[in-house]
């Protein structure tokens, strides 16, 4: 049954060679699991049949499987089951994001909640789109990313890590940080395979790898420092441990992952294979110590993805330009995922954020620049106003322990803030394994103009009474 | 480090016309390959988009805007009734909706119909999900639904059907009795249908387009997807939509949060300008493509292919390579690249070995995108007829 599917582009003849003859494929491949993507030459490989495939399939058990017995229906019974949604979904549900904002614009509270600047992006970034949009780059772009982009990213990545890669192999471009990190997970995680997150932790972590079928197993970091408890994570380690998932500047917490903690998980990673995906996106957001990839530690490159995105670095929260580094076998697993996930990226915005990322040294140091003196406005604001104030180095977030204001929990606190003082934060809960790790904490943002900034602070003071 | 990657994305392949694209590019060749124009988009709606980033609409969005008039769209041209509110999911493409509703939708092992040719996205969506993909086969030289073959694919398992109208490759515009029968059989098994609509505008021959969810007591058990890509020629923006009834719609919503989070904002902004375009945009639209299709139809005609099916919708022609012609459809589009210098697709990569019409037919057709300018049709077309022999037909046959 002839298949044309993959060619190579053989760029010394401009012709195409069928991909099994050029052997680019990782050697597993060779495999040929699955006879629909049968190449065109028959006697190359084996045609497997259909009763194959289920074999394979047989193999993603996954928890998934176990509890979806209730919908399998008698091969006798006419009845029609009723309309369901994937049994996925039960851990999904509205984001408390979502829920926070609509009740902000209920009250008119000032919203320190969601992480998204009330700023706008540099103008240049906007030009460079703008003209894109003129200049007729409105049509699908490469896959895995437009090569002036995918340049773009391995310059800074080197610029910023020392690491030099390669960007037609180990860069592909998504639909913001979010999808990169979607596609990483549904390209290397199997249902079953273990995986390590630090609480607290940005919401679509658990949500995906739920999706993934992936046990997750959390590790919580504690007030004041929230550092790494190594011999925790040494304990958490299996067998079955594929990946650790992480993000340093740490969101919600600002924490920064230093030196130490960074060298102690690559050598339990190096040490037990497994995989790291680290989540950098407030990588220039790092105002204590320096940001560390680490990708950059010996031994880490070739077992880490590193994902990061142009949102938090520009002021361009929406335009939904993110990127996942990879050595190219790895790089490969994602890009699959990601071409079935959104097949391609904005196209503009890639030729916008090239230039963006080729920003002269000055605009990073402007940024740090203004953010430390948001930042400075706000601590020192919910200082006097009461709050435990947890030391934040990086990101644009503070956490605060509320308790001295004497609500039961962070939700109850937040909705609080809202009606009663007119100021918007996140209960931190929600980013928990164990919602009740972080019942005494809240997450504030300062990536606000100024203006907002003092003016919650003053409706903090005015009607905040600490009890 | 191979072995860390999981078990279905071992078994992806790059995507054939992505691949064939690239070799064009460098080949300098003409591309008849991959659906997308090479005419500028709509000046009215680049603005907007322009508009928009200098309005500072940059930040994460979610434009309400869109929901509303694509409610009134919905309502306009296919009589359906949806709440904006609750039934529209504004994802990155109608790629993204289309991968967001199998995850909301299908659990490990449940099974999916679709009609074979077809797209080839649609079979790992449905695997990543954990779905396993079932075909039927229309059959040629039309691409009839078999209404018999239909009912006998459906066992416990089925959960869901997907249809594609005006179809990708063909062209074909299923038929109100092929509605009516694909309605009725999920309507008895109740299975779900998830709809890939992006074609609805380009129709021809003044077909209309028919929405499988305005079919009686459809609407409650369909999942519409599609995008503003096709229609208003930015293919790069990645705006597109689900429509279900609001269980189904708030799942997909919730998985395409964690996908992506949200799509593109400034051309969310656009979308709204694009979606209220004035009737005359759709008129030139459908008649501007009708004569694409012509041109496109009638030279391959002319130079001895077997085109008994004149595609009604969408931007395709998939023609048969006749009797005659000793190569594959593979070898055919490489000989066709270096002799003519122009690319198309080889056929079979939109068959699929489990449908019943893949075996006898899967190596003789190549589809041809007419989705270009003038220009390159007409040069496409002078590439083409200099390849013939002295019958007038392609040497290559």
């Amino acid at each position: 049954m002839p298949h044309p599917i993959s060619f190579r582009f053989n760029s010394n003849q401009c012709i195409w060679t069928p991909s099994h003859k050029m052997l680019l494929r990782p050697h597993y491949f060779t495999l040929k699991p699955f006879n629909l993507f049968q190449t065109f030459s028959k006697n190359i490989f084996p045609k497997y049949k259909f009763t194959e495939i289920k074999r394979i399939g047989s193999l993603r058990f996954s928890s998934i499987m176990a509890s979806s017995e209730s919908t399998a229906v008698s091969t006798q019974n006419a009845t029609p089951q009723p309309l369901q949604v994937a049994k996925r979904l039960e851990k999904f549900k509205t984001t408390i994001f979502t829920q926070m904002s609509s009740l902000a614009i209920k009250h008119g509270a000032i919203n320190l909640g969601q992480g998204f600047p009330n700023f706008d992006g540099p103008e240049f970034v906007k030009e460079a789109a703008i003209q894109a949009i003129r200049d007729s780059k409105n049509q699908y772009a490469r896959g895995y990313g437009v090569p002036d982009l995918n340049s773009a990213v391995a310059e800074r990545f080197k610029k910023d890590s020392g690491l030099i890669i390669d960007p037609e192999k180990e860069v592909t471009v998504t639909s913001g940080c979010t999808e990169a990190i979607a596609a990483t997970i549904l390209g290397l995680i199997n249902p079953g395979d273990e995986v390590i997150l630090f609480a607290p932790f940005y919401d679509s972590y658990e949500a995906t790898l739920s999706m993934a079928g992936a046990k997750i197993k959390g590790i919580t970091l504690r007030p004041p420092n929230f550092s790494i408890p190594i011999d925790e994570l040494k304990s958490a380690i299996s067998k079955n441990t594929r990946a650790i998932l992480m993000n340093t500047p740490h969101n919600p917490t600002g924490k920064m992952f230093t030196r130490e903690e960074l060298e102690a998980i690559a050598s339990l990673c190096i040490e037990n294979d497994i995989l790291v995906f680290s989540d950098e996106v407030y990588d220039k957001l790092s105002f204590e110590m320096d940001h560390i990839s680490i990708a950059s530690l010996p031994g880490m490159y070739e077992r880490t993805v590193t994902l990061n995105s142009l949102g938090k670095t520009f002021s361009l929260t929406g335009w939904k330009i993110g990127w996942a580094i990879a050595p190219p076998n790895i790089t490969w697993g994602i890009r699959q995922a990601h071409s079935y996930l959104t097949f391609a990226t904005s196209t503009p915005m890639q030729y916008a954020a090239a230039a963006a990322l080729r920003a002269p040294d000055s605009y990073y140091e402007e940024l740090k620049s203004d953010y430390v003196a948001k930042k400075k406005i706000l601590v020192e604001g919910l200082k006097s106003v009461g709050f435990t104030v947890y030391p934040s180095s990086g990101t644009y977030f503070v956490v605060v322990d509320h308790t001295p204001f004497g609500l039961d929990n962070d939700i109850a606190f937040c909705e609080y803030l809202i009606k009663e003082v007119g100021v918007v934060a996140i209960p931190t809960s929600v980013f928990y394994l164990n919602p009740e790790e972080g019942k005494n904490l809240v997450r504030f943002t300062f990536c606000k103009d100024e203006g907002t900034l003092r003016s919650a602070v003053e409706r903090m003071k005015e009607k905040l009474p600490k009890k | 480090m191979e072995e860390k990657l999981s078990s279905v994305a071992k078994t992806l392949k790059p995507s054939p016309i992505q691949q064939l694209s690239f070799l064009a590019q460098r080949c300098n060749a003409i591309n008849l390959a991959e659906g997308f124009p090479d005419f500028p988009a709509p000046p009215h709606i680049k603005e907007a988009a322009v508009s928009a980033i200098n309005s500072d609409f940059n930040q994460y969005r979610h434009v309400q805007g869109i929901c509303e008039n694509v409610a009134v769209k919905m309502k306009e041209m296919y009589g359906l009734d949806v709440n904006p509110l609750t039934d529209i999911v504004i994802c990155c493409g109608q790629s993204e909706a289309f991968a967001a509703t199998m995850f909301a939708i299908i659990d490990e092992g449940d099974e999916v119909i679709l009609f074979d040719p077809s797209y080839e996205t649609y079979d790992t969506c449905i695997r990543l999900a954990g779905g396993v993909p079932v075909y039927v086969g229309l059959d040629p030289p039309l691409w009839t639904l078999d209404s018999d073959k239909l009912e006998k694919s459906f066992t416990v398992k089925t959960k869901a059907l997907v249809l594609n109208s005006p179809h990708n490759p063909t062209g074909k515009v299923f038929t109100m009795d092929e509605l009516e029968i694909i309605a009725g059989a999920c309507k008895r098994r109740d299975v779900l249908v998830v709809t890939d609509e992006v074609y609805e505008h380009i129709i021809f021959d003044k077909e209309r387009h028919v929405s499988l969810a305005s079919l009686p007591e459809m609407q409650s058990r369909t999942i519409i997807t599609s995008s503003l890509s096709k229609t208003f020629s930015v293919t790069g923006w990645r705006i597109g939509w689900a429509i279900a009834p609001p269980c189904i719609a708030s799942a997909i919503r919730n998985i395409h949060i964690k996908i992506t989070d949200s799509a593109p904002a400034p051309f969310q902004e656009a979308a709204l300008t694009a979606l209220r375009s004035p009737p005359d945009y759709f008129n030139s639209l459908r008649s501007d493509y009708e004569s694409k299709r012509d041109y496109i139809f009638n030279l391959l005609q002319k130079v001895g292919f077997k085109v008994q099916f004149k595609p009604q919708g969408s931007v395709f022609v998939f023609a048969e390579l006749p009797g005659s012609c000793s190569l594959s459809d593979i070898e055919f589009v490489e000989e066709l690249i270096k002799q003519a210098g122009v690319v198309a697709v080889p056929g079979s990569g939109f068959f699929h070995t489990n449908s019943s019409s893949a075996e006898y037919v899967s190596g003789q057709y190549i589809r041809f995108a007419f989705c270009k300018s003038q220009d390159t049709l007409a040069a496409a077309a002078l590439k083409i007829s200099g390849l013939v022999d002295e019958t007038g037909n392609l040497k290559l046959f």
